[in-house]
């Protein structure tokens, strides 16, 4: 009897002992502290310090910069809407474009002006055709040119030297007149494209002006390249004009040795 | 094994007490419960403000550092460098010195006459074709033909001769006409390229490329203008030539006619 009791005690007992260490245990092992939602937590002062850190970092480290560079943005915008390109002077170069128009329509005008002066009616042809600046009248100018100042001699009337001589002298004239007529054009194509780039100036930005001043160093050099061609032409009619000179020399130098040598024929035989 | 496990698991039940399931059930629990928890979470935000800290202090601050650096050495090279004020101003100054200085003396120069004629006749034509005055080229003709004579009556010269005369009177007209506008014209040319200087004296840095661009169309016109002289002095020129080659053509026809003339009489003595 005693037994079974005893034997039930102590495995009663050892339950016991069992559970309560087990407690213990789970008891020593959870989180001595919980973190609490309303009440303070070491975290919150933590998180507190570290928010503070962050922001004393984005005033001194990111904001001072920050403004510094604005400053210096706004200075440098200032500076170059006072003095590198203040609108009183750019509207003033834009004034100065508008004003130059009329100059340069006064200019075109004036050299529209009639000039013509011949009196006779072929002399007044040939002019026409010189003065017009129309490079389809250039046909004209040989015709013109011939009924003025007439064709190579024919063969019968003139040595083939001197015919020679006639025909390069009359071909040089009427290239240079021809080459007249074409200057004359193109110096008024100039002048119409120098009015167009004015009239594109009076609007003109500084950034664009640039462009049409590129474009304008195209049209000289343009213009310095007729100009050269023009004064090539009248290179050679001043060649021609001391080449003439030349061959009447030479020809002039033939004839009195011609002259000479029949001279003495005449002579002697009168003397025999 | 699988199978042992399985069956190891099926008879547990039976083989442990009531409250050896208990221990057992504790214990497994307390093995699977995270035991730093809380030592974790605090690390991870510290390790978080570390971080982010880390990162404005470097990258960010850093590079904010250096783009105001640049900022304001970008700043400096403009003003002190491509743009310094005092030399603009310098610039503008040199520009009202140098008209100063030569304003006046090429004004003089300009307005130099430079008629020599002395007869009244030559005079008054040299005075209309020197008066750069574009509204008096209708007046050339006759004071031309007073001093230079018109063309010779047709009963007096040949046709050939007399359109000789005309061309060469009405080239020599038109080049005189030509240049009395080139001076008209000149003279605006002047008074632009005055212009010209007197804004480049207050023009800014920015809007001097648009003064610059119209001193380039200006020099176009300028060209043009050369050009259509050019082209007077090559009519005139190629007139000259072709003057010369006629005579040459006319004694040549009068040689070749006197020629016949001598060979004619030498055959009938």
């Amino acid at each position: 009897m005693k037994l079974p009791t005893l034997s039930r005690i102590w495995k009663v007992l050892r339950n016991a002992v069992v559970a309560v260490c087990g407690l213990v245990i789970v008891i020593a092992l959870l989180p001595s502290k919980a973190r609490s939602q309303l009440g303070l937590d070491p975290c919150c002062a933590i998180m507190s310090a570290g928010l503070n850190s962050i922001s004393g970092l984005l005033r001194n480290v990111v904001a001072q910069p920050l403004g510094s560079i604005q400053q210096n943005q706004q200075q440098s915008a200032n500076f170059e809407q006072q003095v590198v390109f203040p609108t009183a002077a750019i509207n003033q170069a834009r004034n100065m474009a508008f004003q130059f128009q009329s100059q340069f329509v006064q200019t075109r005008q004036l050299f529209q002006l009639p000039i013509s002066s011949a009196t006779l009616p072929t002399p007044q042809l040939l002019e026409q055709s010189l003065l017009s600046g129309n490079p389809s009248a250039m046909p004209q100018i040989t015709s013109n040119y011939s009924a003025l100042y007439g064709t190579v001699m024919p063969p019968a009337n003139a040595p083939q030297p001197v015919r020679n001589m006639v025909d390069m002298t009359d071909a040089e004239a009427q290239a240079a007149m021809k080459k007249a007529v074409e200057i004359d054009a193109l110096a008024n194509l100039e002048l119409q494209a120098a009015e167009q780039i004015n009239q594109q100036l009076q609007t003109a930005a500084p950034g664009s002006s640039t462009i049409l001043e590129a474009e304008t160093a195209a049209w000289l050099v343009r213009a310095n390249a007729y100009t050269q061609s023009a004064m090539a032409e009248l290179v050679r009619v001043r060649s021609i004009e001391l080449a003439n000179s030349s061959g009447q020399l030479k020809f002039s130098a033939s004839h009195a040795a011609t002259l000479q040598t029949t001279g003495n024929q005449v002579l002697q035989q009168g003397v025999q | 094994m699988k199978l042992k496990t399985l069956e190891l698991l099926r008879n547990l039940p039976h083989r442990l007490s009531r409250s050896r399931r208990w221990l057992f059930v504790t214990v497994i629990a307390l093995s699977l419960s995270p035991l730093n928890t809380r030592a974790d979470g605090i690390g991870d935000i510290l390790s978080l403000f570390h971080t982010i800290t880390s990162t404005l202090q470097g990258p960010i601050g850093g590079a904010l550092g250096e783009m105001r650096k640049l900022s304001a050495e970008a700043n400096n090279f403009r003003q002190e460098i491509i743009w310094p004020l005092a030399v603009i101003n310098q610039a503008r100054g040199f520009i009202s010195a140098t008209r100063a200085r030569y304003t006046g003396l090429m004004s003089q120069i300009e307005g130099i006459k430079n008629n020599s004629a002395t007869l009244a006749l030559p005079m008054q034509l040299e005075s209309m074709f020197r008066g750069a005055q574009s509204g008096s080229i209708g007046q050339i003709p006759s004071l031309y033909t007073q001093v230079y004579q018109p063309v010779a009556l047709s009963g007096i010269a040949q046709p050939v001769q007399r359109n000789l005369m005309d061309i060469d009177d009405a080239m020599s007209m038109n080049s005189l006409k030509t240049a009395m506008v080139s001076d008209q014209t000149t003279q605006g040319m002047l008074t632009l390229a005055d212009s010209l200087e007197q804004h480049a004296m207050t023009a800014a840095p920015g809007s001097a490329s648009m003064v610059t661009a119209q001193a380039r169309v200006a020099d176009l016109e300028t060209q043009a203008q050369f050009a259509k002289m050019l082209a007077a002095q090559l009519r005139q020129e190629a007139t000259k030539l072709a003057h010369q080659n006629a005579l040459l053509k006319q004694r040549s026809v009068a040689t070749q006619s006197l020629h016949n003339q001598i060979q004619q009489v030498l055959a009938h003595p």
